[in-house]
């Protein structure tokens, strides 16, 4: 028993870390239709600038904020390339990215080196429900929920965040009424880099990050965001949830290597079942 | 025909460069890998260019033509020319089964669902031990006919391009025949094609299995030429390779896909012998690879979204066309 809720916290708070990179893929799918394949690497570069910053003697949380702000620009840039040519197909943009995650994985490498990084976070570890779990996974989970009462709120009250929703909805309309829908793909490209940069700066230290977890981060996060139909933040949350405790509960009772397995095959079959509702929304 | 004569000329300097060069180079291992890629990605451009279907995960498919041969010879002791043949059967058949359900997906949901395949793909390689387990599978015999045995890199070199030749010429019937255009119609709009009697979803799989199977072919060839799979064999960057190599080229082209591998192939040998240079530091060869990578797909996807093929085609057209217009002027 004690071993099962041990699972369950740990594949919850995995799972908010699977969310929040879920929700970058989300927040830029919405406005754009575009699948940003380098929201793995915008959390490596937040968690290798965290390390920067923190080793150059910055306060915590300060050092954090700073890369997780530098991630957003990031971000912005990633933006720019992938849809800032007129007329460029989504599918292109897809590709490009996955380019651009190349070339961030060059970056990395000429900065940070090839060994994995794991900048200092919480250290402690709480009891909850009689099972030790880390604190820093704890503040994963408060921070996700966090960002996605956020994401809620300035998507739904704010101007910015409905002319975002409109831009989303109906492209054509949005640009009727005066919106820039073109800025508002770059705005969303900047929240997603925010958002990549605040999941690598909060996973990094329970787990080291190099270059080479760009692939698994964006498969995980693709497989939440997938659970949302790609355009919801709530089920997203919900899926990336779901996906850490399936995966945590497929290391504990079955063999640690098939995790990641577990994960994609739930993502494939979230996807087959769903794809009839997905045809139309690509259609447009 | 005289509109096609440099083409055809480019074309039959390159099939007689292709023949000669085996025989003038040391090391045969780049040519055959080229060869080898170029066969996958011939595949990759007829399913991304005429099916307007992305793969992030061919390289599933190259496995599993090579586990046909690491399997076939040598836990069953199959004939090396059967299990050749063999191999892009099976392949074909993998990607019939698994495109059924995968292939309802489109778009970045079927890019995404063809990579998790292959790190699927990659994980049974690596935990069922008839397909290499925890070591590989080693000990593959040499290939041959009967009692001839290949001896040395060039029978594999001329295997290689053999099978590059048989699948350029198996595209350009397809191309022509009435799965080819409706293929076409496919990529251009689903609804339209449906409409005009297209099997849009049976379409859509057996070009998935077509490409499966020249995926599968290059495995085999690769697996007799380099003696030893393992799931290692098989990283997902060369499955985004196939991809940089297929965009660069051009697709939908019948020659993108081999010109996208030859170019590509070429330029990665290049930064190989300088980032290998002395008093570079050791991180210079990852450096200049992902950069190059990136740097490619970025550039030519903004650039020249067609790739090298189709722009270098309509320039050469503008080029003869000009002087009949300036006439008629």
């Amino acid at each position: 028993m004690n071993e099962l809720i041990t699972y369950l916290v740990s594949g919850v708070a995995l799972g908010s870390s699977f969310a929040l990179i879920g929700s970058g893929f989300v927040v830029v799918h919405r406005v754009t239709r575009v699948v940003n394949f380098a929201q793995g690497s915008l959390a490596i570069i937040g968690s290798m600038l965290s390390s920067s910053l923190l080793a150059r003697h910055l306060p915590h949380v300060a050092g954090e904020a700073v890369a997780v702000a530098l991630s957003g620009l990031v971000g912005l840039v990633v933006g720019f390339v992938a849809i800032g040519k007129r007329g460029t197909h989504p599918l292109n943009s897809l590709i490009i990215t996955l380019g651009l995650s190349f070339l961030a994985a060059a970056v990395v490498i000429l900065v940070w080196g090839q060994d994995p990084v794991s900048p200092p976070g919480l250290s402690g570890h709480t009891r909850l429900f009689g099972a030790e779990v880390e604190q820093q996974r704890l503040l994963v989970l408060g921070l996700t929920l966090l960002a996605f009462a956020g994401l809620a709120v300035f998507f739904s009250r704010t101007y910015l965040g409905k002319a975002l929703t409109a831009s989303a909805s109906n492209p054509y309309a949005a640009r009727l009424v005066g919106i820039d829908v073109r800025r508002m793909g770059l705005l969303a490209f900047a929240i997603s880099g925010v958002l990549g940069g605040l999941a690598g700066v909060l996973i990094a230290p329970s787990n080291a990050l190099s270059f080479y977890s760009d692939l698994p981060l964006a498969l995980s996060g693709f497989a939440a965001a997938v659970f949302g139909g790609l355009v919801s933040p709530l089920r997203t949350l919900a899926g990336g949830l779901g996906l850490g405790v399936a995966g945590e509960l497929t290391a504990g009772y079955l063999n640690g290597s098939y995790q990641t397995e577990v994960a994609l095959l739930l993502m494939l079959v979230i996807m087959i079942a769903r794809s009839s509702s997905f045809v139309p929304e690509e259609a447009k | 025909m005289i509109r096609n004569r440099p083409r055809a000329l480019a074309i039959l300097v390159a099939a007689v460069a292709a023949c000669v060069a085996p025989l003038l180079l040391s090391d045969l291992t780049f040519f055959v890998q080229t060869v080898q890629a170029a066969i996958v990605v011939t595949g990759l451009a007829l399913l991304m260019g005429y099916a307007g279907q992305a793969s992030l995960g061919q390289g599933a498919f190259v496995a599993v033509g090579a586990l046909t041969v690491a399997v076939g010879t040598t836990h069953w002791g199959l004939p090396p020319l059967l299990v050749l043949l063999l191999a892009p059967v099976v392949a074909a058949a993998f990607a019939a089964v698994v495109g059924i359900p995968l292939l309802r997906l489109q778009g970045h949901y079927l890019a995404f669902g063809t990579l998790a395949l292959l790190l699927m793909v990659q994980t049974a390689m690596s935990s069922v031990d008839l397909l290499g387990g925890a070591y590989g599978i080693s000990g593959i015999p040499a290939f041959g006919v009967g009692s001839w045995v290949a001896v040395g890199q060039l029978p594999y070199a001329y295997l290689a391009l053999g099978c590059l030749g048989a699948v350029l010429l198996l595209s350009a019937r397809i191309a022509d025949s009435r799965f080819g255009r409706s293929m076409r119609a496919l990529a251009g709009s689903e609804t339209a094609a449906e409409s005009a009697g297209v099997p849009v979803q049976r379409s859509k799989v057996a070009v998935f299995a077509l490409s499966a199977s020249y995926a599968g072919l290059a495995g085999a060839v690769g697996t007799f030429f380099t003696p030893y799979v393992s799931q290692d064999s098989f990283p997902a960057t060369a499955s985004f390779t196939y991809v940089i190599m297929a965009v660069v080229g051009g697709l939908g082209t019948m020659w993108g896909g081999v010109v996208g591998a030859v170019m590509v192939s070429a330029l990665l040998q290049v930064l190989n012998t300088v980032s290998s240079q002395p008093g570079l530091p050791p991180t210079a060869a990852p450096i200049m690879q992902y950069a190059t990578y990136g740097a490619l797909l970025v550039l030519a996807l903004l650039f020249m979204p067609r790739g090298i093929v189709p722009t270098l085609d309509s320039g050469l057209g503008r080029l003869r066309t000009r002087p009949q217009v300036g006439v008629r002027a």
